[in-house]
């Protein structure tokens, strides 16, 4: 049924968590309980753990959690035909990130399958497409020269918060047409949001972000500018205004969306850098290669999961999937599939160019995948012209939290 | 405003006004025909935005634009078609004004 994106209203679709909800149409011998994303084996080497999970488990297995019980598909041809397939694999009711149901909204555009979808993303696509932005170059640039101003002659830093937080934060503001004097606080919501280890926290956070959006969009709607949010705003396809609930539903969608996934790459690259300054040293020797480096950066240190829900019973490798069953395509897992990417966990910058699943495929890909590209290359090109040699702070102890967006906590480097 | 001309892998043909620098796969994206995806939203990343340049055109609009282009068409392809395209990688000019080009029967 064609979703309503201006009445809202919550999935029906149950979920199921824990040993005591597995269907009856899932076979024994593909029920596990990996401890994907909370595990202490996971925690201790996350990306290790899941180009691990192709000898350890059928390439589509059931897992169980005591958050939620879902299909895994740990390989690039299945991530790729489920990403694919909206018929088979809904969108809607797959983001598990609570919210009010008295004031239900979705998340816009990712909850809205097709062909509704592709009227949001004509909106700001022509922004987020290469050549738009491109035009943001020199702004993120520039916002990157600044934060290392802060710290470069220090000799140290830790680097999530000196660098990996604030730069995605900062470049974000500027995009939706926000004041960077809101960074220290957007950075404060975003990390208590997605990282507090109470509800209550959380939920502050939340009401925070959501009083502010509310206000920003007000104020976009009363005086238009350039940037995302009064264009989100002002948006009319086929004549028809979007309404409160679209714009508020889209607009947080690029706040919950864009910050902690540009973030947790950065972490996870900058630890590998610093532990392999042999190849930081091949990084610098390359610099007309920067676009494959980036693009074998983020296939090697993907950050997160895509989930689906099951639209119509479906057979894939001799498993019968369900409608209303759920599924998680493991991208970084997929990013290890050694039939497509051999000897996967090598970082090899001369791959022949295929398709990576960092920012999934389908009418769903990230929205933000040009950005993110972007952002990585100009902060490798900066840093490393500003800091070409660093490594991790002796007795530092590197962490990593349970969460659907994966790196490490912190990351204390000296130079 | 050139134009160009979708045929999708049926002979349905779709007359579009593509702007000066925008890329052909926009073109397609934009105005809702069928038959092409870019999926990745232009990134030469993905290669659902697969075109075979019409014969006629085929010398004027060239060969892949650089290597992660040609590796993704034989991917997709298998080998290198002499006028395959990924759309994305086409940006229109003046001369390009009527440009032809044919959609594959599935992208994926």
């Amino acid at each position: 049924m064609a979703i309503d994106a201006a009445h809202p209203v919550p999935p029906a679709y149950p979920r199921s968590a824990g040993w005591d909800q597995i269907p009856p149409h899932v076979p024994k011998e593909l029920v596990f309980s990996s401890g994907l994303t909370t595990g202490p084996e996971f925690l201790a080497n996350p990306h290790d753990f899941m180009a691990n999970m192709h000898d350890r488990y059928p390439p589509i297995f059931y897992d169980v959690s005591e958050h939620i019980n879902a299909w895994q598909f740990l390989k690039h041809e299945d991530a790729l035909f489920a990403l694919r397939h909206w018929e088979y694999f809904s969108n809607e009711g797959a983001t598990p990130f609570p919210r009010d149901p008295n004031d239900y909204f979705y998340f816009i555009p990712i909850e809205i399958d097709p062909p509704e979808h592709r009227k949001y993303r004509n909106i700001v696509d022509p922004l987020f497409s290469p050549r738009g932005v491109l035009k943001l170059e020199n702004l993120i640039r520039q916002r990157s020269r600044d934060l290392l101003d802060e710290f470069a002659d220090k000799g140290e830093c830790e680097f999530t918060t000196a660098f990996g937080r604030p730069l995605p934060v900062s470049v974000f503001l500027d995009i939706m047409g926000l004041p960077q004097d809101m960074r220290d606080t957007f950075v404060e919501w975003a990390v208590n949001l997605l990282h507090a280890r109470d509800r209550e926290t959380m939920g502050r956070a939340m009401a925070n972000i959501v009083a502010y959006i509310k206000q920003a969009i007000a104020e976009k709607k009363a005086h238009p500018d350039e940037g995302v949010i009064s264009r989100i705003a002002h948006a009319a396809p086929d004549g028809q205004p979007l309404s409160d609930k679209e714009i508020f539903g889209f607009v947080i969608f690029l706040f919950i969306g864009g910050l902690d996934t540009v973030f947790a790459t950065l972490n996870n690259i900058w630890l590998w850098l610093a532990r392999n300054p042999e190849r930081v040293e091949e990084i610098i020797a390359r610099p007309d290669d920067i676009d494959n480096i980036v693009e074998e950066l983020l296939r090697r240190w993907s950050v997160t999961f895509s989930g689906r829900v099951v639209a119509q019973d479906i057979e894939m490798r001799g498993v019968k999937l369900k409608k209303g069953d759920r599924i998680t395509c493991v991208l970084p897992a997929c990013n290890f599939d050694a039939d497509v990417f051999p000897d996967p966990l090598e970082v090899n910058f001369d791959r022949p160019r295929k398709t990576i699943l960092a920012f999934t495929v389908g009418v769903h890909s990230c929205m933000g995948a040009h950005l993110a590209r972007l952002e990585l290359k100009i902060a490798l090109q900066e840093w490393l012209k500003r800091i070409p040699r660093f490594s991790v702070k002796p007795g530092a102890e590197i962490e990593y939290r349970p969460g659907g967006v994966v790196g490490p906590e912190a990351v204390p480097l000296i130079w | 405003m050139p134009t160009v001309t979708y045929v999708e892998a049926d002979g349905a043909r779709h007359v579009i006004d593509v702007p000066v620098d925008e890329n052909v796969m926009h073109g397609a994206q934009y105005n809702n025909v069928p038959g092409i995806l870019g999926e990745c939203g232009g990134g030469c990343s993905c290669a659902t935005c697969r075109c075979y340049i019409d014969e006629a055109w085929a010398a004027k609009v060239g060969g892949p634009a650089s290597d992660a282009e040609r590796d993704l068409l034989i991917g997709a392809d298998g080998e290198l078609k002499p006028n395959a395209r990924l759309s994305c990688q086409i940006a229109m000019t003046p001369e390009l004004d009527g440009l032809v080009v044919h959609m594959p029967e599935h992208q994926f």
